[in-house]
């Protein structure tokens, strides 16, 4: 009747366990050598691309690479940005850059709050429309853009290429946006609206606060995609005054033909605003394409 | 079907998390254990040991007498039933109930005629086809059930399957789940932090706390005689009233002093508990359950007086609060539901002297607040504790071991 | 509207009728917020799109550029590409690298979320911080790197694969064969893949609860088994998606081609999209260049419909 029940103390064998945890840590550092050369593979072409922005040109062309860059010097960014035309392409970028953020954040935070918050007729059809319009290959929409472009005379333009990477972004943008309305629950609103808040006033008392990391995430979205986009800005912009970052940095040849560590130095820069943001970002964006596909 | 022992088994998170300690639990063979005790009490941590999906820090676990502390779950041969049931969505009920036969090699017209006599049984023929999503909570917690049952393990290990449930459907399942395991004789450890379904459901009950084991019991004797403060407040509904009072030696007599009120033991009352004398002259902690309350009228012994705060009734009795004059108990040990307010301060002037006592009462009384009323306390049904260390004063011809938290 | 039940109760209809007003007002205010959206989309991706299977039908050259008209020629694009030899070609080609890029893409990238469950907290944490970097590269700065990397001069592969005795390819120019040019295109854009596969896999991965393995586990499943028949079926949706995914966008890939190979790839450089500008852009067919890139967005039709099926099925939930 003994309410604890004693049972004689069986030392337990150390050695069994310990065995165990030897075994676990050998296999735990194999996979750590794995992933640690996973790393370096992968992590490899971006150092590559800054190490040799920093080296001085006789070290870049050496038959035997130069793993570090023992003697850094900033040379090659000066040349980079003493190319012609580096500064018109910071300009564009900028001007198309901020104008596609800004217009392609209005439209999309009004056409999710549509679809988020309204239930209406050919609201499904619009949410396919959305996500099947992304799939449509820009390679092949180019031609046709190309005709109505110049029908408009909207070709060599910026506001040409503004408004077809406001579209591009669009869709992405709203749905990403529609995602970030949703999560937020609809009982905040109605306990606004219970306190005695106007369906506006709840709006822009609730929502609007609340939405704001996601309007954030949609214009760095939209940022990114401006300031990466190579195609349309390559066929539509012909004058080389008129070109973006992308456009100078791929057509990047000087008089002695490519000279890698100022072409290295521009490619630097062009990505440096890209990765900070991005890495800001990406948690937010990066599950958009595929929001929800796992169900606990 | 096999025993689990569990020997000195100790869990510690990181290096100084620990989970639970030095646990020492024998359960039979066939015996329905319940592990109870609030959150975070180490019970969870205990029976994912026995699955074996948590590492042991130190200690042994046997099922039917062989250590398994190396085995890996697949090969304990047991079946869990987790509390939000762990139903492979992508699997129909029929693989899913299917699933541990196949993955142990049951021939494929075994495996029908198994699943498909549980289905019968639990009243799932006509959904094998479903889903888990497509069926009702209740309905999921069968294909749980089910999917335990059907590998006829040596033993059923269960994490609070019930607490997914409505309140009705939860009381239908516990009967169901005793019922089942009455009839297959499955040795079978039961997580809950539900007293109410521990004390239904249990052959024996363990009761735990802080990652230690306080008590196990059958509910009856766990319900009888706490042996200590936790266990005696965590166990009832409504809980056992606890309050101070001091124990007094008077040329033979024994007197426990409740505020002014002198309360007399009876010598067989005081025989049995050898050890009350020592704390003569000392404050002790005094427990006593609502049913044994009782209005005075009739009664010869000693009564308190005090005023009526609430009646709630229940329909077939009345649970009144009566502020009676007393020591309120302060200790970190009690729980939560337990520990005893001090009333508002009506009639009693020193706030801290105000305890409020439950009584369960005949529903023909008819009693309203802010009356004044006499209670009756039976000596014989009194608890009494050390204050210091919350350990039951012990009496003689039941030896409660002293197995006890600080 | 009106009626005795009006007249007789001026109040309740009174209401009724504010209701009625504010319901039209609700109805529309959803349209009214796509509106602009919808035009931008509707003029610069939905006309051009009906423009673009317009003069695949028609004879659209530098004249009809300039008189802003094309001449009606009905299938005698298709007719024409049908017959051309080297349309097949690039199809076979374009279908070819699809299969291998994706296919490289998901094994590897599927392979490093699984590697990231094993390695330790500081590992998995500096691999994740890294995809992300790669992730973050532009396209364009990406193909640059790579160039640098595989100069025939002072590329570093050329001197690692020589030291490490793979192969000697001192001055070994990788474009010079369209295999080899190829393998180091798939490598660019396999490499740059991976990071989104990884990442969104490896997300998915922890989303699988915990207690669905550990009830598989009880069950008897070994690892393998819990793999096989618990995480890679709740991944499926994932895996779907991704896949679909990866071949659209290797199926039309054209910049990192065009700028790999200076702006003027040779024809055994081409795919379909960059076979298709050629017709366009370089020859001034465009008629036949919509026409190539009609049949390339009905081959990435069937890959577009099932992302769309597994997006819609999954964002029901929500």
């Amino acid at each position: 009747m003994s309410s604890v029940t004693q049972i004689a103390p069986t030392p337990v064998a150390p050695v069994a366990p310990r065995r165990r945890a030897r075994r676990r840590r050998t296999r735990q550092l194999g996979w750590n050598v794995l992933g640690l050369l996973v790393l370096v593979v992968m992590v490899f072409p971006v150092y590559w691309m800054v190490a040799t922005a920093f080296k001085p040109g006789q070290k870049i062309l050496s038959y035997t690479p130069q793993w570090f860059p023992t003697d850094p010097t900033l040379s090659n960014f000066r040349d980079a940005i003493d190319q012609p035309f580096f500064w018109h392409a910071v300009k564009n970028s900028l001007i198309i850059v901020s104008a596609v953020v800004a217009l392609s954040v209005v439209l999309a935070f009004l056409a999710s709050l549509a679809l988020a918050k309204f239930h209406f007729y050919g609201r499904k059809a619009f949410i396919v429309l959305i996500l099947g319009v992304q799939m449509v290959p820009l390679a092949a929409l180019i031609i046709p853009l190309y005709i109505l472009m110049s029908r408009l005379g909207q070709v060599d333009k910026l506001t040409g290429v503004i408004a077809m990477y406001l579209t591009f972004v669009l869709p992405f943008t709203v749905w990403t946006m529609r995602g970030f309305l949703l999560g937020i629950p609809k009982e905040l609103e109605e306990a606004a609206m219970v306190d005695g808040a106007t369906r506006f006033g709840a709006f822009v008392r609730v929502l609007l606060p609340l939405v704001g990391p996601g309007l954030v995430a949609t214009s760095i979205f939209a940022f990114i995609q401006a300031w990466n986009e190579f195609i349309i800005a390559y066929v539509f912009l012909h004058t080389p005054e008129k070109q973006t970052l992308m456009v100078w940095l791929a057509s990047f040849t000087t008089l002695r033909g490519t000279e890698w560590g100022p072409l290295m130095a521009g490619a630097t820069l062009c990505a440096l605003p890209v990765v900070v943001f991005f890495l800001l970002v990406q948690r937010r964006i990066a599950f958009g394409l595929t929001a929800g596909a796992v169900r606990g | 079907m096999a025993a689990i022992e569990l020997a000195h088994l100790s869990k510690v998170y990181g290096n100084d998390v620990t989970a639970v300690r030095d646990l020492n639990l024998d359960v039979a063979e066939g015996e329905f254990m319940v592990l109870v005790g609030p959150s975070g009490c180490g019970k969870t941590s205990a029976l994912r040991m026995i699955a074996g999906l948590e590492e042991i820090t130190s200690g042994e676990i046997r099922i039917g007498g062989k250590v398994v502390n190396d085995l890996a779950p697949r090969d304990r041969d047991i079946a869990m039933v987790f509390q939000n049931y762990a139903l492979y969505p992508h699997k129909s009920v029929y693989e899913n109930l299917a699933f541990g036969l196949r993955m142990r090699k049951v021939p494929k017209d075994e495996q029908k005629r198994r699943v498909e006599e549980i289905a019968r049984i639990l009243g799932l023929g006509d959904m094998l086809q479903r889903r888990p999503a497509q069926l009702s909570g209740g309905q999921r917690q069968r294909v749980a059930m089910g999917r335990a049952i059907v590998r006829e393990p040596k033993a059923f290990l269960m994490d609070e399957p019930l607490s997914n449930l409505d309140a009705k459907l939860r009381v239908q399942m516990r009967a169901e789940i005793a019922r089942i395991q009455q009839s297959l004789k499955v040795t079978t450890v039961y997580v809950t932090h539900d007293q109410v379904e521990a004390m239904t459901m249990g052959h024996r009950v363990a009761v735990m706390r802080d990652g230690e084991l306080q008590q196990v019991d059958t509910p009856q004797r766990l319900y009888d005689a706490p042996t200590n403060l936790f266990v005696a407040s965590f166990v009832g509904s409504p809980p056992m009233n606890l309050f101070e009072a001091v124990i007094d030696r008077d040329n033979g007599r024994v007197v426990c002093k409740v505020g002014d009120t002198e309360l007399e033991l009876p010598p067989d009352v005081a025989a049995e508990r050898p050890s009350l004398g020592n704390y003569a002259g000392r404050r002790v902690a005094v427990g006593i359950r609502p049913e044994d309350v009782r209005e005075a009228s009739g009664w010869d012994g000693a009564r308190l007086r005090g005023r009526i705060l609430l009646v709630e009734s229940l329909g077939s009795e009345q649970l009144v609060h009566i502020e009676i004059e007393a020591t309120p108990l302060e200790r970190s040990d009690l729980v939560d539901t337990a520990a005893q307010p001090p009333g508002p301060s009506l009639g009693v002037d020193d706030l801290e002297r105000a305890v409020t006592l439950l009584g369960r009462f005949d529903r023909h009384l008819l009693l309203a607040p802010e009356e004044a009323v006499e209670v009756a306390i039976d000596p014989r049904l009194l608890h009494f504790f050390d204050l210091e260390t919350g350990v039951a004063i012990p009496t003689v011809d039941v030896p409660v071991a002293a197995e006890v938290a600080r | 509207m009106a009626s005795v039940a009006e007249s007789e109760f001026p109040l309740a209809s009174r209401r009724r009728r504010r209701f009625t007003r504010q319901r039209i007002g609700r109805a529309l205010a959803p349209y009214a917020l796509l509106a602009p959206a919808a035009t931008a989309i509707g003029v610069i991706l939905g006309y051009p799109l009906y423009l673009l299977v317009k003069m695949s039908f028609e004879k659209y050259g530098l004249f009809e550029l300039i008189r802003h008209k094309g001449r009606w020629i009905g299938t005698a694009n298709y007719a024409h590409i049908l017959h051309d030899g080297q349309f097949w070609h690039v199809l076979l080609r374009t279908i070819l690298f699809t299969v291998v890029n994706v296919t490289l893409t998901m094994v590897l990238g599927t392979g490093i979320a699984l590697l990231l469950l094993q390695v330790s907290r500081w590992l998995r944490v500096a691999l994740t911080t890294g995809l992300v970097l790669v992730w973050s590269v532009p396209v364009i700065v990406a193909v640059d790197i790579w160039r640098w990397m595989v100069d025939y001069e002072f590329g570093v592969a050329n001197w690692t694969l020589t030291k490490l005795h793979i192969v000697n390819l001192v001055r070994h120019d990788w474009f010079a064969n369209p295999w080899t040019g190829f393998a180091v295109i798939t490598a660019l854009i396999v490499w740059g893949a991976i990071p989104f596969v990884t990442i969104t896999v490896y997300a998915g991965l922890a989303q699988v609860p915990q207690e669905l393995l550990e009830a598989a586990a009880i069950d008897g499943a070994r690892p393998w088994a819990v793999f096989r028949e618990v995480t890679l079926p709740l991944l499926m949706p994932i895996f779907v998606i991704l896949t679909s995914l990866s071949i659209i966008w290797d199926f039309q890939v054209f910049q990192q081609i065009w700028v790999m190979l200076d702006f003027r790839p040779t024809s055994d450089y081409y795919t379909m999209a960059i076979y298709a500008f050629h017709q366009s852009f370089q020859i001034s067919e465009y008629g036949l260049g919509a026409a190539i890139a009609v049949v390339m967005v009905l081959f990435m039709f069937g890959a577009t419909l099932v992302y769309l099926r597994q997006m819609l099925r999954t964002g029901e939930v929500q």
